[in-house]
This record gives structure tokens, C-alpha cells and sequence, in this order.
């Protein structure tokens, strides 16, 4: 698994030092993880609900991207919004990734038997019913709880990364290192985490990222409809501010938010590209060898 | 060819614009009304609302009304021929109708409309005590009349009477009352109180919340989620209006070009439509546009781009020189509440820690920034007051001392250090709102100014509701600790307002604060049974007093209602006490041909 990492990695940077786009986004992307960093350290942005001067302040020395309606800082708003997406990001892209890894990888293993029977069922039930619908019914449903809106994320966003490693899984069982690895007596769950998952680390990497960014973009959709985030500071509840906003030709709130929300999902998406660019064994100069 | 083609398109084109777009309307005068919310049910029995009361008060018929134009407001019949004859000790009231008729409905034997009698009435006011009804009115009445809870609780059988209401023949209703009750008037005029025909209800059964027949001015032709459409009911006959009678002043009212409508019968429109856009920027939209709906209450976002100022409030000349305006308070108002209920923030066994909750009470009371709340959401058009006697009520009291209201947060921190509390000490509170941008700013504001004094923010906690229906629950069951209350008064009297503090209220009455004084209780039942007058008005105050000394709110604010509608309606809205009863007086000018 290590050498794998260390073999993407290697490929990564190559491939990321050849493409100044990729290799822009990825600062960018840094930046970003540097300004939740500075939140999370109490750093920057911990002031983000106090009263800190005039409702609707134009920008200046104190307030450099002006206040809001009730007279708080944009900016501190904005940074710690930041904050609050990457929470949301890395942990549902975590969680969602290691459930469709785990699940894909006994579909795909399993897939002459129950267990993936019982697993596309649920697979196929959660996707058929609309996203946006189940996750605004789950989150409303589990509405005060401080991690609904991550536990319906989790619940609807595994499904696509377990139909991918199972994909993969039933492509790589067929191949002769797990062959034998059975032949050898390994259990079924030993082979499954110790020969299998680490050979789908490129699409788990890849759908983590892509899950990370879709989080982001739930998160802010939930905040805008008023059943996302509970107490803390959101993209979205400053559009929905910046939309009242509007009405009274103030364009602060909603500019600020939009902006931060673009420039985050526009650079991880580019990142995201390159990295399945970089990962994918069909974009390969030579095949992808699966280790054992 | 090709040219004299494309302009004969052109002129055809412009012929067909023309017809759709400029001269009389097809339908005849028609006014587009907007209002920012859905009507939950059409039925009276269900008209707690405004949206509700909006139509509810122009399909049926009240037996009182409020005159049109007088302010402050002036009871007046209406279904009924002339104010009741009351028994020398306050509880018999005799009530005479006049001639009215139902409009046709499928209900009725033949189809047609029939003639509104006292049996109607009875069955009415009768049908909110049966359970099946599931009346959110009749609190109104609760042992009030004489028999009327008993026979909703004996099965409200359709055969058995009701000694204390009775027709004593067709045109006219008698009721008894358990103690004078002089408001009983006031709730007569409320839509909760209109005159529905039984056939129709037991026609359409749960369906008349949708299918209401009545006998007011309109009849309705449709109804969905996004606006209702009605037509004049050809049966209704009231004599001509009388701009007069109905408190015309030329100074206030002159340049709304009201007298043309005198001496006319109404209605005056061929077809009605009410708008539910509840998104204030739609509301907007669909105003300013001159396409859509012909009014608009403006919402507290835009002021900065139709007031060129707000003390003294002053339109922009191009909003002066485009609609009609109207600027007005409400009746009603807005304060917060403590739930007293809760150890915590109120009430204790324990005496010395009851008065260190009154001081935590009268801390937060005192953190508390009227001013901000106003400017902020209210673009300073509110007018904050000490209490719950809101200015447009006689009992209002201009001279009460205002540190009820007063932003002091020096005195909040000295409170708390007086009575020993500590950041660690202080209880975590539970703020309720219904789910909105603007409600979580209001929390966002409330939470920041009491961090202000000490209080650590994450000890004041959010809990947000979908709906109305929710939050309100939420109070009645005790889930939330601090909320926000707007209260509209269904009839110009105090007692409206206080009985929010009168014990036996207590949630899931209208009292959601859990208020409980004795003393309180008594000064409000010795102000019941009296009329209009110092006595009365003298205990009311007392009343306010007792609440603001102990705390129990953070209040209140009443707002401006600012309206806007286009010249070519002739009218004066008002929204307040009874949704749209003016809507019966609206007319619109054709446009030249």
C-alpha cells in the first residue's frame, strides 16, 4: 500500500509539475486548507458573529470586505465559512469513502452471493430516490442534531465510490495474485483489505476528492435552504443573507461568499482532474500493476 | 411580397398587443391583490390567521365589521341590523338580523342561494365546540355562553339546545353569557365568528376549507396555491356605501379619490384576486413591474429605495409620483418571552434563587438593544414601547418610564454581579425560531449583544423550527427557554394583548410565557366583566406594570405598515384587526380606451 502511495505521489508531482493549471490549483487549494487551519488555531476568524461596527460598512482599514446587514465583519465571516467546508469536506469525503470502499470491495467480492445482493439493493434505493430530496429529508428529519447534515451526506454520497470499487474489485479478483491468495487459505476479509482495497487506492483517492468538493457544494445548497449547518458560520447562510441583502442594494455578503465558494470548487476540481489524470492506468504510459 | 408580408406580421402583431395589453380589461375592473402568505383553510372555524381572515371576511359575512375609515377603530353592524340589545347586567344579548342571502352553491336544494337566518348563526358559533370541527376559535367564547361547552362536551348533538343560544326566530339571536364579557361584540366582527350555511358543510364536509359558501360580497370561483380568484356574490345587498358614516376625512383621506365612491353600492370590482407571494423581492417585482398585482406592503428591505427618509418618513419623489401610499401602524406587536415555566430563567421553589432569576431576567432585559433590533430589521420605522399595550390603544400610557426598553449594559453586568452570577453559573438557554434568514440574524443579534454582558455565547443555543407550527409548539411543550412573539390584536382592547400573562392561560393557551401572578390573575378578572372606561383602563395599566416589573418580557415593538398600489385603485388597505375587509371597497378605474 505504502509503496503504491509513494508510487502515486511520485506520478502526481510529475505529472503536476508538467501542468501549471494543475499545479496553480493546487496553491490554491493550500491556501484555502491554510485559512480553515488558521480558524480552526483561533488564528483568524473566531469573530465572525460579534457585532463589529455598522450595519452595511463599505470596505475599509477595519473592515476590509465591510460588515453585513447586522453590522458583522464579511471577511471574518468568509474565512471562517472556510473553516466550516473543510470540516464538512474532509470528513464526509473520509467517512463516504471509507464505506464505499468497504462496501464495494465485499459487492465486488462477493458478487455471485447475498452480500452483494443485499448491497446493490441498498445502493440501488438510495440512488433512486431525487439527491437533493433525500438529503434535505434526511437532514430535516434529523433536524438539531449537530451532524445531520454530515450523517445524511455520509448516507447518500457512498454509493457511487462502492460502485466504482466494486467495478474494480470484481476486475482485480479475477487475477491471478488473488487467486492465490485464496489458494493459500487467506480469509475473504484478509484478502479483501489487504490485497484488494489498497489495489482501488487510485479511484478512492480520486472519489474522495470528488466528494470532498460535491460536500462543499451540498453543504452550501442546505445552509442557502436553512437545514444546514446549526450554529456556525456557512457560504451558504451568507448568500441567503446576501439575497435579502439585494433588495436594499447591498451586494457584500452575497459577492464575498460566492467568490470564496468559486475559487475553492474551482481549484479542487481542477486538482481533482489532474489527480484522476494523473492516477488513471488508462492515462498511463504503462500499465497499472496491480500489487499484491 | 415579402416586405408587404412582414408588415402586415408587424401590424397584426401590434394590433394584437394593443388588445392584450393596453385598454379595458375582459374581465372588467379587476384587482390584483397581494398578500405574503397562503390562507391555511377557508373555513371560519379555522380563520386564525390573517391570510385566512383576507378572505374569509369577504366570502361570509360577520355580524360586525369596523367601520372603513375611522381611526381608532369603530365597531358597526353588519350582518346584523344594529348594534345588540344587552340585558341591564351585562349577559343577555339580543342581536337582529338583516335580510341577506347565501350565494349559489350546489349546496343548497335547488341550487340556489337561500336566505340567511338566526338558526344559521347559532350553528355557527355552535359548530366550534363540536370536536369534529376542530375549532381554533373557540377559545373566544370558552365558558362564556351559557351551556355551549357542556353541549361540546355531551357529544355536541345537532337536536339538543343551548340554553344560552337560541334563535328566537328567523332574523333573530339570543345569547346568554355565564358573566358580562364585553368584548363579546369585538369577536363577533372576527372572521373566526362568520355565518356559514350547514347544508354547505355538511355538503362538502372537510372540503369547505376549500369550497366555502357564504354570504359577503364575493364568491369564490378559484383557489390554489398561489391565489384565490372571486367574483361578486349576486345575491349580497347592502344599502350604498356611505363614505361618512364610514369616517371619511378629506384631510387624511381626500387624495386616495375615495369619493367617487360614495353613494355606490359595492362591491364595486367584477373580479378579485388575491395573490399568496410570500418571497418579499417577488412581492416586489410583481408590483413595481405594473404587470402583475396592483398593491404591495412594503417590505423593511426595500424602504431604503422607496423612503427618501424615515424621521419624519418621506417617499422618494418618484415613488410619490407613481402609486398611492399609505403608512400606518399595526395593531399588534412584537416582544420576546421568557418561559417562566422553566426553574432555570423563571419560576424557583426557591426564594432566593427566584429573585436571582428575576435579576438574570431583568439583565438580559437590559442587554437587549431595541434601537439596533428596530434600525436593523425595521429600518427604523417600529416604535418601541415599554409593555404590551401597544400606542394605537387608548390604555396606552406615552408618559411610562422606558427603562423596560432601554439599551443598558452596564446595569445588565451590575444585575448579574449582584445577585452572584457567574459565566460558569449562568444557564444554558434555549432560543427558539422558525427557520429564516432573517431569524437567525435576530438570534445572531440577540446572542452577540448578551455576549456583550458576560453571557458566554455558547450557552445561548439555537433551535429552529420549519414552520410556524412547530415553533409554536415547541412553546407549548416547553422545548425553548427564549422566543420571539408577534401578536396581532383581533380587536382594538388591551385586554387582547395582556391576556398573553393571564394564569389560567397558560400554554398551550394563549399565556406561552407560563406567567403565573396571582395578583396579575385578579386585576385581570375584576377588568372583564367592565366597560369601556378609566376604571378599566386604570386596571389594564396596572396589569402592564406588573409584567414589565417582573420581567417576564423583553418588550415591544410595533411596526409601520407601509402600503404602495397603483393610482388607478381607488382605496385605502389595511391589513389590521380584520385582514381585508376593505377589499369589499376597492375599485379601479378603467384605463382610456
Amino acid at each position: 500500500m505504502s509503496s503504491l502511495v509513494v508510487q502515486s505521489g511520485r506520478r502526481l508531482r510529475g505529472r503536476l509539475a508538467g501542468e501549471p493549471v494543475g499545479f496553480l490549483a493546487l496553491i490554491v487549494v493550500g491556501a484555502y486548507a491554510l485559512v480553515a487551519c488558521g480558524v480552526w488555531l483561533g488564528w483568524w476568524g473566531s469573530e465572525w458573529s460579534a457585532l463589529a461596527g455598522p450595519g452595511w460598512a463599505a470596505p475599509s482599514a477595519e473592515h476590509w470586505l465591510g460588515t453585513n446587514r447586522l453590522g458583522q465583519d464579511i471577511l471574518a465571516r468568509a474565512l471562517a465559512a472556510t473553516a466550516t467546508a473543510f470540516e464538512i469536506g474532509v470528513l464526509v469525503a473520509v467517512v463516504t469513502t471509507a464505506i464505499g470502499g468497504l462496501a464495494g470491495g465485499l459487492s465486488g467480492y462477493f458478487s455471485d452471493g447475498w452480500p452483494d445482493e443485499v448491497l446493490l439493493w441498498l445502493m440501488g434505493t438510495l440512488d433512486a430516490i431525487p439527491f437533493y430530496l433525500l438529503v434535505a429529508a434526511l437532514a430535516f428529519a434529523l433536524h438539531g442534531h449537530p451532524w445531520a447534515m454530515h450523517l445524511a451526506m455520509i448516507a447518500t454520497f457512498w454509493t457511487t465510490t462502492a460502485r466504482l470499487v466494486r467495478a474494480e474489485t470484481q476486475r482485480i479478483r479475477r487475477l491471478p495474485f488473488i487467486e492465490a491468495a485464496r489458494v493459500a487459505g487467506l480469509l475473504p476479509r484478509s484478502i479483501i483489505v489487504r490485497h484488494i482495497l489498497p489495489n482501488t487506492a487510485h479511484i478512492l483517492l480520486v472519489q474522495a476528492t470528488l466528494v470532498f468538493i460535491a460536500a462543499i457544494k451540498v453543504e452550501v445548497v442546505l445552509s442557502f435552504l436553512g437545514i444546514g449547518t446549526q450554529d456556525s458560520i456557512s457560504w451558504g447562510v451568507m448568500i441567503a443573507e446576501g439575497a435579502q441583502d439585494i433588495l436594499a442594494g447591498q451586494y457584500g455578503n452575497f459577492v464575498v461568499a460566492s467568490l470564496f465558494l468559486f475559487g475553492l470548487v474551482m481549484a479542487f476540481s481542477l486538482f481533482a482532474d489532474q489527480l484522476q489524470d494523473s492516477l488513471d492506468p488508462r492515462t498511463q504510459d504503462s500499465r497499472w500493476q496491480p500489487h499484491g | 411580397m415579402f416586405i408587404r408580408q412582414t408588415r402586415a406580421l408587424i401590424c397584426l402583431l401590434l394590433l394584437l398587443s394593443t388588445a392584450c395589453g393596453g385598454g379595458a380589461d375582459p374581465e372588467g375592473t379587476v384587482y390584483r391583490h397581494a398578500i405574503d402568505g397562503v390562507p391555511g383553510s377557508l373555513d371560519p372555524a379555522h380563520a386564525a390567521d390573517v391570510y385566512a381572515s383576507t378572505l374569509v371576511v369577504n366570502i361570509f359575512d360577520t355580524l360586525y365589521r369596523y367601520r372603513y375609515l375611522a381611526r381608532p377603530y369603530e365597531l358597526a353592524p353588519n350582518l346584523a341590523e344594529d348594534f345588540p340589545e344587552v340585558s341591564e347586567d351585562g349577559r343577555v344579548f339580543t342581536i337582529r338580523l338583516r335580510a341577506a342571502r347565501f350565494a349559489d352553491d350546489p349546496a343548497f336544494a335547488d341550487g340556489r342561494g337561500r336566505p340567511v337566518t338566526a338558526a344559521d348563526v347559532v350553528f355557527s358559533l355552535r359548530r366550534h365546540f363540536d370536536p369534529a370541527t376542530r375549532s381554533q376559535g373557540a377559545w373566544l367564547w370558552r365558558d362564556r355562553i351559557v351551556g355551549l361547552d357542556a353541549w361540546g362536551r355531551d357529544g355536541a348533538d345537532p337536536q339538543a339546545e343551548v340554553a344560552g343560544l337560541q334563535a328566537l326566530d328567523d332574523r333573530t339571536v339570543r345569547i346568554e353569557l355565564t358573566r358580562p364579557y364585553p368584548q363579546l361584540v369585538n369577536t363577533l366582527a372576527m372572521a373566526l365568528s362568520a355565518i356559514v350555511p350547514p347544508e354547505a358543510v355538511a355538503h362538502y364536509g372537510r372540503e369547505f376549507s376549500v369550497r366555502p359558501v357564504g354570504s359577503g360580497p364575493f364568491q369564490l370561483l378559484s383557489l390554489d396555491e398561489t391565489r384565490a380568484v372571486l367574483k361578486p356574490n349576486a345575491h349580497f345587498d347592502r344599502e350604498p356605501l356611505d363614505l361618512t358614516a364610514e369616517g371619511f376625512d378629506p384631510d387624511r383621506h381626500g387624495h386616495y379619490g375615495l369619493e367617487a365612491l360614495d353613494g355606490r353600492r359595492y362591491p364595486f370590482l367584477d373580479r378579485l384576486e388575491v395573490h399568496f407571494i410570500a418571497e418579499p423581492a417577488t412581492r416586489w417585482n410583481s408590483f413595481f413591474s405594473g404587470r402583475d398585482v396592483d398593491n404591495v406592503m412594503l417590505p423593511p428591505e426595500q424602504a431604503v429605495r422607496v423612503l427618501e427618509s424615515t424621521h419624519p418618513l418621506v417617499f422618494r419623489p418618484q415613488i410619490e409620483r407613481d402609486f398611492q401610499t399609505h403608512v400606518g401602524r399595526e395593531t399588534g406587536l412584537v416582544l420576546y418571552g421568557f418561559n417562566m415555566a422553566n426553574p432555570e430563567i423563571g419560576y424557583h421553589a426557591d426564594p432566593e434563587r427566584d429573585r436571582a432569576n428575576h435579576a438574570l431576567r431583568c439583565a438580559i432585559r437590559d442587554a437587549f438593544d431595541w434601537a439596533a433590533r428596530n434600525r436593523v430589521f425595521y429600518q427604523g420605522l417600529g416604535e418601541v414601547f415599554p409593555g404590551v399595550i401597544p400606542p394605537f390603544l387608548d390604555e396606552y400610557e406615552p408618559d411610562l418610564p422606558t427603562e423596560s426598553i432601554d439599551h443598558d449594559p452596564a446595569l445588565a453586568r451590575q444585575r448579574l454581579a449582584d445577585h452572584g452570577w457567574t459565566a460558569e453559573q449562568l444557564p444554558v438557554l434555549v432560543y427558539g425560531l422558525e427557520s429564516s434568514v432573517e431569524r437567525r440574524q435576530m438570534f445572531e443579534q440577540f446572542r452577540a449583544q448578551l455576549a456583550a454582558i458576560g453571557y458566554p455565547p455558547e450557552k445561548i443555543r439555537r433551535a429552529a423550527f420549519g414552520s410556524f407550527g412547530e415553533y409554536h409548539r415547541a412553546i407549548i411543550n416547553g422545548q425553548v427557554d427564549l422566543f420571539l412573539l408577534g401578536w396581532t390584536l383581533a380587536y382594538p382592547d388591551a385586554q387582547y394583548s395582556l391576556q398573553l400573562f393571564f394564569g389560567p392561560n397558560a400554554a398551550p393557551g394563549a399565556n406561552l410565557f407560563n406567567y403565573a401572578n396571582p395578583e396579575f390573575d385578579e386585576a385581570f378578572r375584576r377588568a372583564e366583566p367592565l366597560p369601556q372606561g378609566p376604571e378599566r383602563s386604570a386596571l389594564y395599566r396596572d396589569l402592564n406594570r406588573l409584567v414589565l416589573d417582573d420581567c417576564a418580557m423583553i418588550g415591544s415593538l410595533t411596526r409601520t405598515r407601509v402600503h404602495l398600489w397603483h393610482p388607478r385603485v381607488r382605496m385605502l388597505p389595511d391589513r389590521e384587526v380584520l385582514g381585508g375587509y376593505f377589499l369589499r371597497f376597492v375599485d379601479v378605474q378603467e384605463p382610456p380606451a
